[in-house]
């Protein structure tokens, strides 16, 4: 009997967490669901972009002669190259300044000091404003930079950036997103927190042609090994 | 007497600590073996007042019930007919009578007086 209603007390309280469950109500007005379609057909098209790229690169791929296989193969290194920073890139974009604020409104405080955080909240933002290449002090910043403080020295990947100041050149997508990049950065919150350290960040208009030089040193890759090669081709 | 409580209160606790949730479309089969539970238990209950309780007849109707709810519940998803209804209609009534029976034996009992009889289970 007590086996029995072990049981039954099992099986309610199971019961009850499955119908506990609340049902997320779907609160978005006409707006909201406007923008959200609006967004996923931008994702749609993206993809649908990408598959079409893809697709025109496979049929090269299968239909041109053997030496022209190593000129597409060229062509998506070249590509890959281009995306993971490992060459050289011009275009419209901004450039921002970060410097020391002038000594008289100081009143006797310390200059500000760049720290890692304020930098890679900086980098954040920029990204999330549609930077497509960042370059400070003319160190390009790739995937796998990183900001930090050695021995109490603001680094990236292992070039100080102790000195003020810092420049940073920013290339967009295109002159629009540049312009409204420009705008964004000159209302961001970093401006504000920067000042808070006692440092200002200028931002210049936007250029037609920034160069950003590519990345100068070796990718260390510690997660990524080839793919076997010997059962290639199956797709 | 207090050991089934006991059983069930475990059985609760042990239910909401383990965060055990069943999949939306087995949730109907479950609601339907914890009413086929619920009825063999109260005529468990019934039984035991009457003092015609039997172990054997209780446990294999226990199981027997669930399985033929769920059963019967299966069988009506896949026929397109609400079969599931029938079980619920007939543990439902069952229920009711069970514990109407129940209730008036209690009551039966605590007119003549004789309110506490130490009964094992």
């Amino acid at each position: 009997m007590t086996g029995i209603t072990l049981i039954v007390g099992f099986m309610i309280a199971v019961q009850f967490q499955t119908i506990k469950e609340p049902v997320v109500r779907d609160t978005r007005d006409t707006w909201e669901l406007r923008e959200d379609l609006i967004n996923e057909k931008k994702l749609e098209l993206q993809l649908i972009n990408e598959i079409r790229s893809i697709n025109a690169k496979l049929d090269e791929y299968e239909n041109e002669t053997s030496e022209s296989k190593a000129e597409v193969l060229k062509d998506t290194l070249k590509e890959l190259k281009q995306e993971a920073g490992l060459t050289e890139v011009t275009g419209n974009g901004i450039i921002l300044k970060i410097a020391s604020v002038n000594t008289e409104i100081l009143l006797g405080e310390e200059p500000g000091e760049v720290t890692s955080e304020l930098l890679q909240r900086l980098v954040n933002e920029l990204n999330l404003y549609g930077a497509e290449e960042i370059a400070i002090n003319d160190n390009r910043y790739v995937n796998t930079t990183v900001i930090r403080e050695i021995n109490n020295v603001l680094k990236m990947d292992g070039n100080p950036l102790n000195q003020l100041p810092i420049e940073i050149k920013v290339i967009a997508k295109d002159a629009s997103t540049a312009e409204k990049l420009f705008n964004y950065m000159k209302v961001s919150k970093s401006a504000d927190e920067f000042f808070v350290s006692n440092l200002l960040l200028n931002v210049e208009k936007p250029e037609k042609a920034i160069t950003i030089p590519a990345y100068s040193k070796a990718v260390t890759i510690h997660n990524m090994e080839p793919a076997n090669t010997n059962e290639g081709g199956d797709s | 007497m207090w050991l089934p409580i006991f059983g069930l209160i475990v059985g609760l606790v042990f239910g909401l600590l383990t965060d055990i949730k069943v999949p939306e479309e087995y949730a109907n089969y479950l609601s339907i073996a914890v009413l086929a539970a619920l009825d063999t238990l109260f005529g468990g209950i019934r039984a035991h007042l009457q003092n015609i309780f039997d172990e054997k007849v209780f446990v294999t109707g226990f199981f027997f019930n669930i399985v033929l709810a769920a059963s019967l519940a299966f069988l009506g998803v896949h026929l397109g007919v609400d079969l599931y209804l029938a079980a619920i209609f007939a543990f439902g009534v069952r229920l009711f009578q069970n514990i109407a029976v129940i209730r008036s034996i209690i009551l039966k009992k605590s007119n003549t007086n004789s309110p506490e009889k130490i009964e094992k289970s």
